[in-house]
């Protein structure tokens, strides 16, 4: 009679799984591991570590996806999910990071093949651990056919990964109830790499993908939310590896994209335009937005340095379907992704590989961390 | 032979059963009785023989008709067949649409497509309880090609138009109601629906391993009769299966914003045509 009544009790509460999934402040991510992990597994030697930043477009590449480009596809074909993923699996191997921190990585949407990203990364790349925060879930996103949706931010790593921990971040202010219902809950992830501890100190890996659209203070509530984490694991006496996509440019940086981005029959910048700027490529919506990240320069050791992150070589991102002319894709041209340490990067060490635009709108962004020396 | 089988039949037809409010049985509708629900289909019995059924709101951007025909009986149970037929192309091609309301990507154009479903139905009353099985076979006939990513990967949508983009499916069930009091009534059902093969049918099976061959709905509803012209139902319904992204259970109905479950409120109503 008991078991019937616990069966009974485990399928309520499963059935009674939330449509939309909302999170609170703090809660666990998802943990991976690679198929193959136990036989791969790495022994960290005391050098330096390689981290990198990609926010790799749920594996779409250049496809023209309505919700962020001037496209209206919203459904990838199995072959071009396929075809990109197995390229971004061959781009990770090539870069040999110790630790990956990924953006927009799906976990069976039907917009990409209810693929699990996570694990078809960690099963085809030298990556053992992973830890997922979703950004967006919903049983079914009732527009534009979107349908099922899991996607958010991930730490892939050679070693292991423990205590991780979801960060919820402010949801927007400028949206409906029943429009921030179905929205993104973005968030920041961390989790701890015992193996990598500096000196006795903790070692940790976050990742943050700030709000892209917002055009209220909820970037500025992000990146201050951003710099608490970081303060904290620095007063507690942790080392930390950091970045993501900030979705915002880099001080002295152009800040307005609206002509660049403009899709046809779009108004932007005169007299009768509603908005004013186009989401997403203005990053002056409130005071102070084009020196968001000066605390953090300020504060830590930038993988891109304050006399370089302003050069075309470090820019990270284009909307993919934005053109020079009509020929000729924009493949980059405004840096949003970045790296930090408490620690120390190795001089030099910071690059952005835009060979491979064609995978994803982003580019990754990679450092070598210099172990501290006892 | 076939003086018996004639036989069987007349014989059939001289011992069918009519009873109101049961649907899900081998029994029909009296002659020119009518039932209709918030959301049940709006059924007539034409002849002693024949019952007709359609859902009336949904029939102009999905025409719909369900035929139940006495058949004779089978080892002590009434039995009927039922034949349904759905042209749910315009209602998808309406649902494929930009911005709120769009359930299927707007560039996926559905083409023509007719659902025929063929059940066979036995009723019994046993041991103090009224017992129908069903079971049948469902095709689904597509005239143009029929993208596998414009599926709607809901419980209970899902499976039901599963049957086009696997062609076939089939599907089975089990009803048992009781009589609690004179006017109280409690009705019990388990369907099963398998669409047999349909991980065959993927372009790319190393993408969406589980494109879900089955699902389980089980129903519990409480009635009371308050009499042969209205009557309430209330209760749960409960849908397990399994989905292109995994297995995957819910108990309906369920508000998505309140994120709760509420129980079904279905009201019906019936009357007899008078020439």
């Amino acid at each position: 009679m008991e078991r019937i009544i616990s069966i009974t009790g485990i399928f309520l509460i499963l059935a009674c799984d939330p449509f939309v999934t909302e999170f609170p402040d703090s809660s666990n991510p998802v943990m991976f591991k690679a198929a193959n992990a136990s036989d791969t597994t790495y022994v960290y030697d005391g050098f330096e570590i390689k981290v990198v930043t990609w926010n790799i477009r749920f594996g779409i590449g250049r496809f023209p996806f309505f919700g962020d480009s001037c496209g209206d596809s919203v459904i990838a074909d199995d072959e071009s999910v396929e075809a990109n993923m197995v390229a971004i699996a061959e781009a990770i191997n090539a870069m040999d990071a110790d630790i990956i921190l990924l953006q927009e990585v799906d976990l069976e949407s039907k917009r990409t093949g209810y693929l699990n990203q996570v694990q078809y990364l960690l099963d085809n790349t030298y990556l053992n651990y992973g830890s997922y925060a979703s950004m967006w879930e919903a049983d079914y996103i009732p527009s534009d056919g979107v349908g099922r949706i899991n996607t958010g931010n991930a730490i892939l790593s050679k070693y292991e990964l423990t205590d991780a921990e979801r960060i919820q971040l402010r949801l927007r202010t400028d949206q409906s109830d029943l429009i921030q219902y179905f929205y993104l809950r973005r968030n920041i992830i961390k989790a701890k790499i015992p193996v990598l501890s500096q000196s006795g100190k903790d070692f940790f890996a976050v990742n943050i993908h700030a709000t892209a659209f917002a055009t209220d203070d909820t970037k500025e509530q992000h990146i201050n939310k951003y710099i608490e984490v970081l303060g904290n694991i620095d007063a507690g006496g942790g080392i930390f590896v950091t970045g993501g996509d900030l979705n915002s440019v880099p001080p002295g940086s152009v800040i307005d994209f609206c002509e660049s981005d403009m899709c046809v029959n779009d108004n932007f910048h005169t007299d009768n335009a509603d908005p004013y700027h186009k989401e997403g490529s203005y990053f002056e919506n409130f005071s102070g937005e084009p020196d968001i990240l000066v605390p953090l320069y300020d504060t830590y050791d930038p993988a891109i340095d304050t006399a370089s992150y302003n050069l075309p070589d470090h820019f990270t991102h284009a909307p993919s379907t934005s053109m020079i002319n009509d020929t000729t894709v924009t493949m980059y041209d405004r840096k949003l992704d970045y790296l930090f340490t408490n620690g120390t990067w190795d001089s030099g060490s910071g690059s952005t590989d835009q060979s491979v635009w064609e995978l994803s709108d982003h580019m990754p962004v990679s450092a070598i961390f210099m172990p501290a020396s006892d | 032979m076939k003086k018996i089988i004639l036989l069987c039949l007349f014989n059939g037809l001289l011992l069918a059963e009519t009873k109101s409010w049961d649907s899900h049985s081998a029994y029909l509708l009296p002659q020119k009785r009518w039932e209709l629900g918030l959301f049940q289909p709006f059924r007539f019995g034409y002849s002693e023989t024949i019952e007709y059924s359609t859902f009336p709101l949904w029939f102009f951007v999905m025409p719909n008709i369900a035929i139940k025909r006495i058949e004779s009986d089978m080892a002590g149970f009434n039995t009927a067949s039922r034949f349904k037929l759905v042209y749910p192309t315009p209602l998808l091609n309406m649902l494929a649409k930009t911005g709120i309301g769009g359930m299927i990507d707007p560039n996926f154009q559905m083409p023509p497509m007719l659902g025929l479903s063929a059940s066979w139905l036995m009723s019994k009353p046993m041991i103090g309880l009224d017992l129908t099985v069903n079971g049948g076979l469902d095709l689904g006939i597509v005239l143009g090609d029929l993208d596998h990513r414009s599926n709607i990967d809901l419980p209970l949508v899902y499976h039901r138009l599963g049957m086009f983009y696997n062609k076939w499916g089939m599907h089975t069930g089990l009803d048992v109601q009781k009589n609690l009091t004179e006017k109280i009534q409690v009705l019990v059902d388990l369907d099963i629906r398998l669409l047999p093969g349909l991980a065959d049918v993927q372009i790319n099976p190393d993408l969406a391993k589980l494109m879900g061959d089955y699902s389980l709905e089980h129903k519990l509803l409480l009635i009371w009769n308050q009499s042969d012209r209205f009557r309430i139902m209330t209760g749960y319904k409960f849908v397990k299966g399994e989905y292109p992204y995994g297995s995957d259970i819910r108990f309906l109905p369920y508000i998505p914003m309140m994120e709760k479950w509420i129980p079904i409120i279905e009201l019906q109503w019936a009357g007899k045509r008078i020439k």
